[in-house]
């Protein structure tokens, strides 16, 4: 029963950290139907950069803001600059521009940081707390689950109760309406980049500081992040918490009870099963796909 | 001399000599990018070490004259199909001789390539026993086979450790080169007198292996040995202390620990965990072009400013093979090369190279090292042993 209930909180927390990973992919796919093949290396980006500063003795949990706020820049101005030239062009020319954004930021991390593995070391991360029963609770992964509800609920606040927000969700309704109402698009798309690039930057935080990462890892981030996205359905910002979790628990139940290699197949089933039972995932509303594009 | 001055000098005449009568063309394919790029630049790093060399020392005596190495490297990404093809491209530049891509799966399927195209290959990193079961005759690995990995650390643990563990769990990546060497070292542990109590299996790169450790928690294991690459662990190292997981001999796993980047992740928990290594810079044996393994280290630290990791080694042996190979045959007819490296018997600072007709390297042994103060330590075999083996090895 112990081992249950171990593989639970284990895959809970590791829940979490889908969810972070995945949040601001979710956000940018359910407003502006971009699929944003460049997530994972964003990701990455944020964990280099806390472990730069981690280095220089700065705790990854101030290092993660800093990676954030850095990341919120670049996130806007590549949206204004570059995303922006072809968010009305078919989806495959931006998913061909964020897979060339990707590959570029891949190999910009190899030539500036290598390809070794990287982990941010603190005296605190690899602690558990005991439970009844011998169950261990890790300190790291608790507080990035933590970070990963906090930024959940944030989002919610954000996107209910603030002018912003209720322009981002009014754009990604109806472009053409929400310019009609005076919002400025262009401004409210960059600023929707940004903040999903912030969430990844966060969430690269807080993969280097629980898990290792080089380069190569950013397309399993940006996989993670699809299947997590489309799970938990977009246009609802608790989307990718509940598709995190679900994820998270599958795989730590599959692989508890099922021989380990297959714990991919049963994520994918489960991933299978759900779209065919609600083709919009769990909890989402796909606003862009009865959007009339002005 | 003449050779030399009329190849020229200097890098960026390369282009110049391509072809030219006087260099020893080798085509590489190689994970420059991609999911192995780390382990792809070690390997580059070893074959531009092992030109670099030959050539400041005047080139390959072949016959009465001397070619200069040429390598030439092509990027398979990572991906095996590409590997393939880029060998099959080097056969249509007619270049006969191939250095083996990094990792079991490229070179799997460039050795298929080479058989058919009647090219030479030297295997510096694709261990799995798979490779060398299909009767190819043409792709000759200079490493010891997979089998060996985890057998060596139980073999290893069998010979020194006191109090003798009984108890033995594999925790394993689930590609072909991990579960051969899982069923080597599985075999080796029976051998041994000792109890397998649990394999347990994970997807190759995984960066959680919780449920594989919670599972094995419960079968009260004295050893716990990970087939696995950098990744796995390092994860099994992390979560095994995150789960509380505590053998009460310690933990041994393959392939990481002997890299740098396996005690700059863990820090501190890193400390006893043992690992098998192709080459240690104890390892004994000297040849013609490098010296000793000490020869070596210092070599490559006065081009690469560190020291090698057994990866850089192994590569640099498997150029030296075919420098041997071409060197014994007295020409560059490939066939005649593959004839001569199958022959081949040679001390070398990687240790002995002779290949069996399967083109497996059974003489090399493998090292058993194990971090102590933050660095890995020599520990097995007895007679190149830098250190003795700290057990109970839980820091």
């Amino acid at each position: 029963m112990s081992q249950f209930f171990q593989a639970t909180i284990y895959g809970l927390l590791q829940g979490g950290l889908l969810a972070l990973i995945a949040a601001g992919f979710s956000l940018v796919w359910g407003v502006m139907n971009v699929v944003n093949l460049a997530h994972g290396a964003f990701v990455l980006v944020g964990a280099y950069l806390a472990w730069e500063l981690s280095r220089v003795g700065v705790d990854p949990f101030l290092g993660m803001l800093v990676a954030a706020l850095a990341l919120f820049a670049a996130g806007y101005a590549i949206q204004r600059l570059l995303v922006n030239l072809v968010v009305n062009a078919p989806v495959f020319i931006t998913l061909l521009l964020t897979f060339g954004l990707e590959l570029l930021l891949v190999n910009g991390l190899i030539l500036l940081f290598s390809a070794d593995y990287r982990s941010i070391r603190t005296s605190y991360a690899s602690r558990s707390l005991v439970l009844a029963g011998d169950v261990r609770v890790p300190v790291g992964r608790l507080l990035a689950f933590a970070v990963a509800i906090g930024i959940t609920l944030a989002l919610v606040a954000l996107v209910r109760r603030t002018r912003t927000g209720l322009a981002i969700m009014a754009t990604g309704m109806d472009r053409g309406a929400a310019r009609l109402m005076g919002i400025r698009a262009r401004h409210v798309y960059a600023l929707t980049f940004g903040i999903g690039a912030a969430i990844a930057g966060a969430a690269g935080a807080m993969v280097g500081t629980v898990d290792t990462f080089s380069p190569a890892d950013a397309g399993r981030f940006t996989l993670f992040s699809f299947v997590v996205a489309v799970l938990g359905g977009l246009g609802n910002m608790y989307g990718a918490l509940l598709g995190g979790l679900v994820l998270g628990l599958v795989e730590a139940w599959g692989s508890q009870y099922l021989p380990g290699t297959l714990v991919n197949a049963v994520a994918f089933a489960v991933l299978v099963a759900v779209l065919i039972v609600r083709p919009s995932g769990l909890i989402g509303r796909a606003h862009y796909a009865a959007r009339v594009e002005v | 001399m003449l050779a030399l001055l009329a190849s020229g000098c200097g890098s960026k005449g390369e282009r110049a000599q391509t072809g030219s009568p006087d260099s020893l063309v080798l085509g590489a394919s190689m994970s420059l990018t991609g999911s192995l790029a780390r382990e792809g630049l070690l390997t580059k790093e070893g074959y531009d070490l092992c030109q670099a060399t030959v050539n400041a020392k005047g080139g390959v005596p072949i016959g009465d004259r001397k070619y200069r190495l040429d390598i030439r490297y092509q990027d398979d990404t990572s991906k095996p199909d590409t590997a393939g093809t880029l060998v099959d491209q080097f056969n249509d530049q007619g270049v006969k001789l191939i250095l083996g891509p990094y990792g079991s799966a490229t070179t799997e399927a460039a050795a298929a390539v080479v058989e058919r195209n009647h090219q030479v290959m030297a295997d510096s990193a694709g261990a799995d026993d798979k490779i060398f079961e299909k009767g190819y005759t043409r792709t000759f690995a200079v490493l010891s086979p997979a089998t060996r990995y985890a057998a060596s650390i139980v073999k290893a643990i069998a010979e020194l450790a006191q109090p003798r563990p009984k108890r033995i769990a594999f925790l394993s990546a689930d590609d072909g080169f991990s579960k051969t060497v899982t069923a080597g070292g599985t075999a080796e542990a029976k051998a041994q007198g000792m109890e397998v109590v649990a394999t347990e299996y994970f997807p190759n790169g995984a960066s959680d292996v919780s449920a594989s450790l919670t599972k094995v928690k419960s079968k009260q294991p004295d050893v716990i040995i990970g087939s696995v690459h950098l990744v796995e662990g390092v994860a099994i190292i992390k979560q095994a202390k995150e789960l509380g997981i505590t053998p009460a001999g310690g933990f041994g796993e393959t392939v990481a620990p002997p890299t740098p980047d396996f005690v700059q992740t863990l820090g501190p928990i890193a400390e006893n965990v043992l690992g098998s290594t192709q080459w240690t810079p104890q390892t004994s044996g000297e040849d013609d072009w490098f010296g000793t393994a000490a020869d070596y280290v210092t070599a490559f630290k006065t081009k690469f400013g560190r020291v090698p990791e057994y990866h850089n080694a192994e590569a640099t042996a498997a150029c030296l093979t075919l420098v041997l190979g071409a060197q014994q045959a007295g020409t560059t007819d490939p066939d005649k090369i593959r004839d001569a490296v199958a022959g081949l018997n040679a001390a070398s600072f990687f240790g002995p190279i002779t290949f069996d007709p399967t083109g497996k390297n059974v003489a090399k042994p493998m090292a058993v090292i194990q971090i102590q103060h933050g660095k890995p330590v020599t520990v097995w075999p007895k007679s190149d042993a830098e250190a003795p083996l700290i057990w109970p090895g839980l820091s």
